[in-house]
Formats: structure tokens, C-alpha cells, sequence
């Protein structure tokens, strides 16, 4: 209880206080939690794992406040791993509502960003000198300004350099093509959802550079982007958040309000493949290990991250079901659950360079990087 | 001397010995010389050297015995002299008496030869004449022999120029057997001559034979005769050459076709139990069913045995025939449990099949029908046992069913609560009643139910088990909550009454509770013996698994119940909260219509839950509870919150977030997700929890104008007293309802919250409107 006090006071000292260029991690020692904390200044949504950075563990993350400064934190984990450093903190110009990092460059990311009333997106790029600046000014590479409605999310390819950039805002899904040398973005083509399904996020398919799945309303909708039309579509009511298991193809992971988590196998897409019990209240975020199979990493808004083994169950050992099912349901899925926030967690990352570190955020701007190392033998 | 022999018996008898062994060849007796007693061996052999025996007699005794041999011997040599005297005497006389003899046989010879001759031309003179006799004899009876001769031959021609009429004759008297004796006799003649002299003949006994056969055919199949007179035709067509074997299958297909006749139809089945009983009741001797068909089987049984002895080599297809009689029987047995029987039924139409097998099996023991039956049994009677377990489970989920469809148009009332009454008491009296009918199985005393008496006690365990699991799954397809086919799929959620949910999650408690214990004391009582093939799997019925099984299950279930619940609210606010633009947003005029929808979704709740949930028990106490210690930190927060609202207006809203984040810290950390638990309260307190919860993030994701907050305000002001009203946990829903406005404030760009009698105005409006729009209700 003192701890937690003491604790969000700092965070919030140093809030009324202008932003230090650096501000060392605290090592929470909160209810035996391995987890190492770092105190954004205000509300937060989103975080990303820079995954073209190779030399270090790296995460953005940036703020969401309506009426002060944001700020896009760079943050680094020390060799040791007990630490978290900002090792770059850049001033945003508007509150972030989705933020990813280029797989492929480490100092681009993409920002989904709202001035109150209307929203926008961009591409940015560090700064080179920035470590010798005091509050250095991000580079706007590109505007994806083709949007009219309120733009959900923009999505890089995971798997590797890749031209194109996917933005989906309500109504409309888009295919841009990014040209970084010439500072210049332009659409390729668009598809609409339709008015009935406000779409809300998505995730491009790491096996196949052509398809894409957005969330919607009642369904989850896949794209194919040669033809940018859509192919398939799961009906499945309040999709919160999509991922697809990068280890294995056709299988996509999803996060709903009310009814947990499920796991399907996009040939067989009617029923789930199977069922995670998910959150007491949503289940906001969920991110597939890049390197676990099965490995199953979900946030919601009951303060709690939960790790998941989904043992791996495709359509192949379906067939023997009865038993399997028995002996499935005995053994507990659930590996751990991290408690250790005092709000909603909306932001979730695995890093890529070190597949057993995640990072967490909530929505009070508290990161939370935990190892899931003590869990790994028992998948 | 022969007058002297009979007195002087010992004496003759010595003599003949001492003449005997004078004229046997033997050298040894005739060389010894002197005839000595047969004791004294060694004197009578030839190698006896007198002078050896001296000296071993001196030297061996004494004087005494010396002389008392000495004396023994002068006596021995005494008799032996006598002896000689008369050997010599006697054979004197022998010789005179022969030679008396010889004397008078010389003169009876003179005189034969004559008398000899003269016999000697007689028998000549008799044998002429009697060779004169034969031959004067002779040509009469050559001729008498020819008649003879044409006699027997005349009669065998007249025979078969007889055999047609006879035939008819054999026919109008039915004496197939006689007929086929005469017809079979005359045969090598026909055939001889059938086609020259008796051409006429032949024919017309060929006809009658002809007629014989079909009558012997027609008496072969006629199910009137007798078996006995039956196998007879059988085997007088077999002499007459015609083809049997085609006749033995037409047969065989006829005995097959009997067996249509034989079986249990499921139709019938039942009257046939059922008949059985009434005539136990009436002591009628009327034909029921039963009878007939035992008889119908007992004929077929005794056809059976006939046939194997009129074709014994068609044992295989007889055979073949029976396996198919009992494996009809077994077949039509699933076929009738199939239906709903109950037990007692099923046991009559058991026992008449087992006593179908048992006739059969005495007239063929070699078909092994008892072992195929046994199989076919185990079989049936497993299938029966599963059977009976779906239709109990078929019974509990009609009964679910049952009042859910009638759900609509019905009275929302009591409805779950008498859905949860029946379909508890369908439980309970659906589990005993099958029980009882194991029992009724466990009490059979027919042979096969005895030996497997333990196998019926291991598949009622297994049976009970699978039951119970598969019920549980069952109940979470009911749900919706798994949808294990695409049927299921097919219905969509809003299908499902969330109230059946409910009433699942209270039953399965119920079960958990209630009727496995029950359970768990009947198989102990009565079905704890078939456990000998439960040492590979271990026991088959696992009560502590099933209770864990049904206590997840229950907790799922009522989950889901708060899930689908909080799910419709959900809906409810996602629409709210879309629709609008928020960042221009008018001015507050009302509470949004929304919250009415909110508390509507709530009451249902709370009447649903009323229904089928028991009150929580420490309810009052709890409470006390909870307010002694935390008065201080909810009148604290509420001051806190009335001390921001006045202030507001002048402060920056950067402060006051910093203020209301401080606020947090300082209250107690309110525990929002507890445990759900069985009784009313807690499940209403949950899904407002949630609900709330919801509100909260929905606001989290909009920017508000100043008037859009003031809107959130409003409502959220409205909420707070009935929900009060609802909820056991204020402290939780106080804070929930703070952290909405504080939600609201942060994200809104323009924070000016409503001066209080603004809000209590708006609110008491909504109150008055929505009495009067109950009182509207009423009246109409």
C-alpha cells in the first residue's frame, strides 16, 4: 500500500516537473513482482517493440493527453536487464491513440494520433543527433492524411522490409506505399468495410504479405491487398484485439469484451479452435509470442496481464477429440497472472530480440517490463 | 482175486503201483532193483552210491540211530520181498485168462464168409432196377420243371400289367410306401422292356408314380402332416430318385421364412410383455401373444430337429438358420430399446428371447448359439444400460427446453423458478427411477443376467459417469457457451434465454450438491461389484471427479449468465457512446433514455436471480460490516468529490485530475473483481460491477465537449441511488461511478461540471416522467 503511494507520487512529482531528458527505472519490489516499472508522464495507450533494433531490447511508447504536451518515449533495457532507460523522449503534437515501430528501421515508427476532434497519421523518424538535444523535434517522414473518419491503427508488415503500410480507420481500409528517401507516402488503393461495420484495429498475416485481418463490429474481416477485396470473414461479436501466431500460419489469436479469448484456425474458421477464459472484464490486447509457440500474452481492463499456453492444438490432433478435450481441460492454460497495475492495461509488446521480456503499459502511463523466463519450462 | 480187491483195498492199490512201475520203460526204477518207499529220493536215483551213503550215515549218527535205521531197514527189505511174491503170482494168472480168450475167438470165426457173399449179389440186383426206375422217370419231370419255370414267369408279367391298378389302388389308400415298394420292384423290368411289350403298361404306372410323387411332395410340405409322416415322404422320394436336394433347399427356404413368423417385432413387443402380464392377472388360457409365439417356436424347433434327421448332411445350414433366428432376435431387441422401455419390459422380451435361445440350443447344441447369444446379450444389454442413461438425459434437457420455448409468450412470473423445480426434480427422480431399474436388471435370475452381473454393475458405473459428463456438457452447449456442432452454431446467442443459463448454473449446483451424493450411495449399495475391469482404468465411477466437473461447471455457467448479461448492457452503451459526436455535443436536457434501458437490464436481472438464487444469507451482517470499516474512506471520498465539484468551476483541470489521482491513492484500493458467489446479491453486484466497469472504458475512448460531460454527469447522478438501491457493495459502486466522471473529465477539453440544482432539477424531471409513464402502464 505505502509502497504503491510512494510510488505514483514520484510519478506524479515528476510530472509537475519539466520533463528530464533522462529518468532511471524503479525496480518495483511490489508483491514479490519481478517486473521493472518506468512512470510515463500522463495517460497512455499505446507501446511498441522496435524491432529493427538489434544491439538493444527497445520500446516506444507515447502519451495520450488531451490538453498537455505528448511525448514519445524511446526506451531502452539496460545489458543487465534491471533497468529501464529513456534513452530518447521527443515531443509529439498530439495525444497518440496507436503507435508501432518499423520492423525494418528502427528510427521510423508510426503514429495514430487525435487533436480532440479530429484524428490523423503519420510517419516519423528520430532524429540523428538527437542524444545532444534537449527536447529534439521528431522528423514527419510522411502524412497518411487520406483518412476522413477516426483512424484506428496503422500497421506494419512483421515480417520483414516492406514498401507498404496498411491504415485502417472506421470505414475504410488503406494500402499505402512509403518511399522514406523522399519523404512521401501515397495510396495505393482502398477498400470500404461498409457503414455497418466500424472497424476498430487489425493485424497483418506475417506468413502471407497479402493478407490482412481487421476487427470489426460483429466480424473479423480479411483482406486479400492485391485485390483489395474482401475474402473472409469471421462472425464474431466485440473483437477488441487481433493477432496472428507468427510460428505457425492460419492461426489467428482474438481478444473480445465479454467472452475472453479464442484462438481459430482461419480454414476452419466457424468454430474456435479454442477458448480462453480471457479477463474478469475485457480482454483488451493479445500478442503471440514471436518465438513460443503457444505462448500467449493478454491485457485487459481489470488491471491484469495474464499469460497464456495454448497448447498447440491445430486442426490436425482435433480429430481425436473427446480425450484430448479431458485432458486439455484439466491442465490449467493459464501460466501467470501479473497484477501489478492500477488501471487498465491497453498497451502490450512482446520484444522480438528477447522473446521472453514483455512490455506492458497502462493507462495510468505506468511501463511494466516483465520476463516470463520461470514460465517457459513448463511449456 | 477181484473178490480179494475190495477188502484188501490198499493192498490192491500197491500192487498196481509196483506192476505200473514194472513195466514202465523208466531205466532208473527198473535198474534201482530193489522197490523202496518215495521218501528216500536218493536211494532211488541212479547215481546213488551206496557206500557214500554208508559213511555219511555212520558219520553223521549215533549208534542209536543206527540201529533204529538198521531195523527200519530189515522191515522195508521184508516187504518188499512179499511184494515180488505177489507181482509173480498175478501175472500168471493174466496169462492164463488170455489164452482162454484167443481160444475161444478161433472157433466163434468159421461160417462169416459165406453169409458175406450172399449180401453182396443182393445189393447188386437193387441198384438195376432202381437205375430202370430213373430213367422211366425222367422226361416227366423235365416237362413239370418247364411248367414251373413258365408259372413264375407268367405271374411276374401279370405283376406288372397289375402294378398301374395296384398303384391306384396304393394311392386311393394313400400306402405311398407299399406303392414305392412295388413301383421300385418292377423297375429293372420297365426299364428293360419298357419300350417294346409294356409299353402301355410303363406309362400308366409311370403316371401314378408321378402322382405319387406330388403327393408325397405335397405331404413333404404341407405343415399339417406330421413330422414323422413328413420325414417318411421324405425318404420315399429319396428312393424314387428324385432330386432332394433341390426340395431340401426350397424346404430349408421355407423354414427360413418361418422365421419371419418368429420375430419380435418392436410393434409387437411391447403387447407381448404386456399381454403376458394381464393374462398372469386373469389366469385365462386364451392364446396371448406369448403363447403363440413360443409355440411358434417350439414348432420351429421341432422342424428344426426333424430336418436334421431327414437331411443330416444340412446340419451347417440349420445351424446357419438358428444363429440367424437369435441374431433376428437380438436385432429387433436394439431395434425396441431404441424406443423408450423400461426395464421390466425390457426383461420380458429378454426372457423370451433367452428361452428361444435355450429351445434352440437343445435341439442344436452344436450351433454354440448359447456363446453367440451370450455375445449378442452383452451387447444389448450395454446398449440397453447406455440407452436408458440418454434417454434420462434426453428427459432433463426436454425439460429445459420445454418451458424455454413456451418462454415468450409466457409470464416472465415464476417461470424459472418452476423451470429450475421441474427440471431439479427431473434430475432427481430421473436418476432414482433408472436405478431402479438396474436394480430390476441386477435382480434378474435368468442364467446370462447371473454371470454377468458383474459386467451390468461395471457399465451402470461407467454409465453413470458418462452420464454426468456428458450431461455437463450438455449443459454448457445449452448455454451457448461451447457450441459443439454447427446446429448450435447456427443459433445465435440472443436464442438462448440468459435465464436458462441461470437456471443451468443453479442446477448444476444442484447436482453437484444433491444428486451425486445420491447417486454415489445407490452404485456403493447396489452396483459396487463390477469392478473386475475396473483394476486396468481404475473405478469407473469417480464421484469426486464429477462434483469437481459440475462445480466448474456451475461456476462457468453463472459467468456466463453475468457474461451474456453485462454483454446485452454492452450493446446498450457501445450504441450510446458511437452515436453521438461527442465533441458537439448539445446541452443537457434530460437523463439519456439509455440509463432507463441500463436499469431496465438490471431489474430483469435482479427478478431473474430472484428466481432461481438463493438469498445470501449474511446479507445484513455483511453489510454492518463493510460500512463499520469503510465509512471513513466512502464519506471521505464523497466530500472529496462534493469539495471538487464546488470547486471546479474556478480550477484548472490538470489540478483537479492531479487531485482526483491523489484522491485514488489515498482511498482504499476498492476490490472491483470478486469472486462471484451462489446468492442473489452477489450475482446483481457483479453484473453492475461489470456493467459500470464498461461505462467507464466506453467513456475512456471519447472526447467530450463541455456538455457532453455535463451529459455524463447527469446520467451518472441519476444512476447512483437506484443502484444503490440494487447493489450490496456501495463503497464498489460509489468509486465506480467516481472514476466514470473522472474519465469523463479527462478526456473532455472543457471540464465544467453542472451546478448542483441544475442536476437535481433534470434529475427529479426524469423521476416524475418516468412514475408517470409506470402510472401509464398500469392504467392501460
Amino acid at each position: 500500500m505505502s509502497i504503491t503511494n510512494t510510488k505514483t507520487s514520484i510519478c506524479f512529482s515528476s510530472s509537475s516537473s519539466l520533463p528530464e531528458s533522462v529518468r532511471l527505472a524503479q525496480v518495483t519490489m511490489q508483491g514479490g513482482s519481478s517486473g521493472i516499472g518506468y512512470g510515463l508522464k500522463y495517460q497512455s495507450r499505446c507501446i511498441s517493440d522496435v524491432k529493427a533494433d538489434t544491439d538493444y531490447t527497445s520500446f516506444l511508447t507515447g502519451t495520450l493527453s488531451l490538453k498537455e504536451e505528448n511525448e514519445v518515449h524511446l526506451l531502452r533495457l539496460s545489458s543487465g536487464g534491471s533497468e529501464l532507460i529513456c534513452e530518447g523522449l521527443f515531443s509529439h503534437p498530439n495525444e497518440i491513440w496507436d503507435l508501432a515501430s518499423c520492423p525494418f528501421d528502427q528510427r521510423i515508427f508510426s503514429t495514430v494520433f487525435s487533436t480532440g476532434e479530429s484524428f490523423g497519421a503519420a510517419i516519423w523518424q528520430i532524429p540523428e543527433l538527437y542524444g545532444q538535444l534537449n527536447s529534439p523535434q521528431l522528423e514527419r517522414v510522411a502524412s497518411l492524411d487520406a483518412h476522413v473518419g477516426k483512424i484506428n491503427c496503422v500497421l506494419w508488415w512483421p515480417s520483414g522490409r516492406c514498401d507498404k503500410l496498411i491504415s485502417i480507420d472506421e470505414q475504410n481500409i488503406f494500402l499505402w506505399s512509403l518511399d522514406c528517401s523522399k519523404k512521401s507516402a501515397e495510396v495505393l488503393s482502398k477498400d470500404s468495410a461498409g457503414m455497418l461495420h466500424s472497424l476498430s484495429g487489425g493485424a497483418w498475416d506475417p506468413h502471407d504479405v497479402n493478407a490482412v485481418a481487421a476487427t470489426g463490429e460483429s466480424s473479423v474481416q480479411f483482406w486479400d491487398l492485391r485485390t483489395m477485396k474482401k475474402v473472409n470473414s469471421i462472425e464474431h461479436a466485440h473483437v477488441r484485439g487481433v493477432d496472428y501466431n507468427p510460428k505457425r500460419e492460419h492461426i489467428l489469436v482474438t481478444a473480445e469484451d465479454e467472452s475472453g479469448i479464442h484462438v481459430w484456425d482461419l480454414r476452419k474458421a466457424k468454430v474456435p479452435v479454442q477458448e480462453l477464459p480471457g479477463h474478469t472484464h475485457w480482454t483488451w490486447a493479445v500478442r503471440c509470442n514471436p518465438e513460443y509457440d503457444g505462448l500467449i500474452l493478454s491485457a485487459g481492463t481489470d488491471s491484469v496481464v495474464n499469460l497464456w499456453y495454448a497448447s498447440a492444438t491445430s486442426s490436425d490432433d482435433k480429430t481425436s477429440e473427446s480425450p484430448v478435450e479431458s485432458t486439455r481441460q484439466r491442465v490449467n492454460p493459464l501460466l501467470n497472472s501479473y497484477t501489478d497495475y492500477e488501471d487498465s492495461v491497453y498497451g502490450l509488446a512482446w520484444s522480438s530480440r528477447e522473446p521472453w521480456v514483455f512490455a506492458s503499459l497502462s493507462y495510468d502511463g505506468r511501463v511494466i517490463i516483465e520476463s516470463v523466463k520461470p514460465f517457459l519450462p513448463r511449456i | 482175486m477181484a473178490t480179494e480187491a475190495a477188502p484188501m483195498d490198499e493192498k490192491a492199490k500197491r500192487m498196481r503201483d509196483l506192476l505200473s512201475s514194472f513195466y514202465a520203460p523208466d531205466p532208473s526204477i527198473s535198474t534201482s532193483g530193489s522197490s523202496i518207499n518215495a521218501s528216500f529220493d536218493n536211494i532211488n536215483s541212479t547215481s546213488f552210491d551206496a557206500d557214500q551213503y554208508m559213511d555219511l550215515m555212520i558219520k553223521k549218527s549215533n549208534l542209536e540211530v543206527l540201529l533204529q535205521r538198521h531195523v527200519q531197514m530189515a522191515a522195508e527189505i521184508k516187504n518188499l520181498d512179499t511184494d515180488l511174491q505177489m507181482l509173480v503170482y498175478e501175472n500168471y494168472n493174466k496169462f492164463i485168462s488170455a489164452t482162454d480168450t484167443i481160444k475161444r475167438m478161433k472157433s466163434n470165426i468159421f461160417g462169416m464168409e459165406g453169409n458175406m457173399d450172399q449180401l453182396l449179389q443182393k445189393i447188386m440186383s437193387v441198384q438195376s432196377k432202381s437205375d430202370g426206375v430213373n430213367t422211366s422217370l425222367f422226361e416227366k419231370r423235365e416237362h413239370i420243371e418247364k411248367l414251373h419255370r413258365t408259372r413264375n414267369l407268367l405271374r411276374k408279367v401279370q405283376f406288372i400289367y397289375d402294378l398301374p391298378a395296384r398303384l391306384q389302388k396304393c394311392i386311393k389308400s394313400e400306402a405311398y410306401g407299399d406303392a414305392v415298394r412295388f413301383y421300385t420292384g418292377a423297375m429293372p423290368i420297365l426299364k428293360v422292356y419298357g419300350d417294346t411289350s409294356f409299353q402301355d403298361c410303363r406309362r400308366a404306372s409311370e403316371e401314378a408314380i408321378e402322382i405319387i410323387i406330388k403327393n408325397l411332395q405335397t405331404k413333404l410340405f404341407s405343415d399339417s402332416e406330421s413330422i414323422q409322416a413328413r420325414a417318411e415322404a421324405a425318404v420315399l422320394l429319396k428312393q424314387l430318385d428324385v432330386p432332394v436336394d433341390s426340395l431340401k433347399a426350397k424346404l430349408l427356404e421355407k423354414l427360413e421364412q418361418s422365421l419371419d413368423g418368429l420375430q419380435i417385432k418392436p410393434e409387437e413387443a411391447s403387447t407381448l410383455v404386456e399381454d403376458d402380464d394381464s393374462s398372469n392377472d386373469t389366469e385365462s388360457n386364451d392364446q396371448h401373444p406369448a403363447k403363440i409365439h413360443e409355440d411358434a417356436v417350439r414348432g420351429f424347433s421341432e422342424a428344426i430337429r426333424a430336418y436334421r434327421e431327414i437331411f443330416p448332411d444340412s446340419e451347417e445350414r440349420l445351424f446357419k438358420l438358428a444363429r440367424a433366428l437369435t441374431a433376428m432376435h437380438f436385432e429387433y431387441m436394439e431395434l425396441y430399446i431404441k424406443k423408450r422401455v423400461s426395464a421390466a419390459d425390457f426383461l420380458g422380451i429378454f426372457r423370451i428371447v433367452w428361452e428361444d435361445v435355450v429351445l434352440m440350443d437343445e435341439v442344436l447344441p452344436e450351433a454354440a448359439l448359447s456363446d453367440l447369444s451370450a455375445e449378442a446379450a452383452q451387447v444389448t444389454l450395454k446398449q440397453f444400460v447406455a440407452r436408458m442413461f440418454s434417454h434420462l438425459q434426453q428427459d432433463i434437457s426436454d425439460t429445459l427446453l420445454k418451458f424455454d420455448i413456451n418462454q415468450k409468450e409466457a409470464v416472465e412470473g415464476e417461470l424459472l423458478k418452476v423451470v429450475l423445480e421441474a427440471s431439479q426434480k427431473a434430475v432427481l427422480q430421473g436418476t432414482t427411477n433408472i436405478f431402479q431399474d438396474f436394480r430390476q436388471l441386477l435382480d434378474e435370475k435368468t442364467g446370462i443376467f447371473i454371470k454377468m452381473k458383474d459386467l451390468i454393475s461395471g457399465w451402470i458405473q461407467k454409465g453413470s459417469q458418462d452420464f454426468f459428463r456428458s450431461l455437463e456438457a450438455q449443459f454448457l452447449v445449452l448455454s451457448g457457451k461451447t457450441s459443439s456442432s454447427n446446429d448450435i452454431e447456427g443459433k445465435s446467442s440472443d436464442k438462448i434465454h440468459a435465464g436458462l443459463i441461470l437456471v443451468l448454473a443453479q442446477l448444476s449446483v444442484f447436482i453437484e450438491q444433491k444428486v451425486i451424493p445420491r447417486v454415489t450411495e445407490e452404485i456403493a449399495a447396489s452396483f459396487s461389484g463390477g469392478n473386475s475391469q475396473a483394476f486396468e482404468n481404475g473405478p469407473a465411477f469417480i464421484p469426486g471427479e464429477l462434483c469437481r466437473v459440475f462445480h466448474a461447471a456451475s461456476e462457468k455457467l453463472l459467468q456466463h449468465y453475468i457474461d451474456t448479461r453485462t454483454q446485452k448492457v454492452s450493446v446498450l452503451l457501445r450504441k450510446r457512446f458511437k452515436t453521438p459526436n461527442w465533441v458537439k455535443h448539445k446541452e443537457p436536457r434530460e437523463v439519456h433514455m439509455y440509463v432507463d434501458m441500463f436499469l431496465h437490464e438490471l431489474e430483469e436481472v435482479g427478478k431473474e436471480v430472484k428466481q432461481v438464487l438463493p438469498q445470501g444469507t449474511f446479507r445484513k451482517h455483511k453489510r454492518t460490516d463493510s460500512n463499520g470499516s469503510n465509512t471513513t474512506t466512502s464519506s471521505r471520498s464523497n466530500t472529496l468529490h462534493n469539495d471538487k465539484m464546488a470547486r471546479s468551476n474556478s480550477q484548472r483541470a490538470r489540478s483537479q485530475l492531479f487531485e482526483t489521482h491523489l484522491a485514488k491513492l489515498f482511498k482504499q484500493k476498492v476490490e472491483i473483481f470478486t469472486k462471484v458467489e451462489f446468492t442473489q446479491e452477489s450475482v446483481v453486484t457483479t453484473t453492475v460491477k461489470l456493467c459500470l466497469k464498461s461505462l467507464q472504458e466506453y467513456v475512456r475512448l471519447q472526447t467530450f465537449n463541455r456538455s457532453g460531460f455535463q451529459q455524463i454527469q447527469l446520467d451518472i447522478q441519476f444512476l447512483k441511488a437506484p443502484l444503490k438501491e440494487a447493489v450490496e457493495d456501495e463503497a464498489a459502486i460509489d468509486f465506480l461511478l467516481d472514476e466514470v466522471i473522472v474519465a469523463a473529465s479527462e478526456r473532455c477539453l472543457d471540464v465544467i461540471p453542472l451546478e448542483p440544482p441544475i442536476l437535481d432539477k433534470l434529475i427529479q424531471a426524469k423521476l416524475a416522467k418516468s412514475k408517470e409513464h409506470n402510472n401509464n402502464t398500469v392504467s392501460s
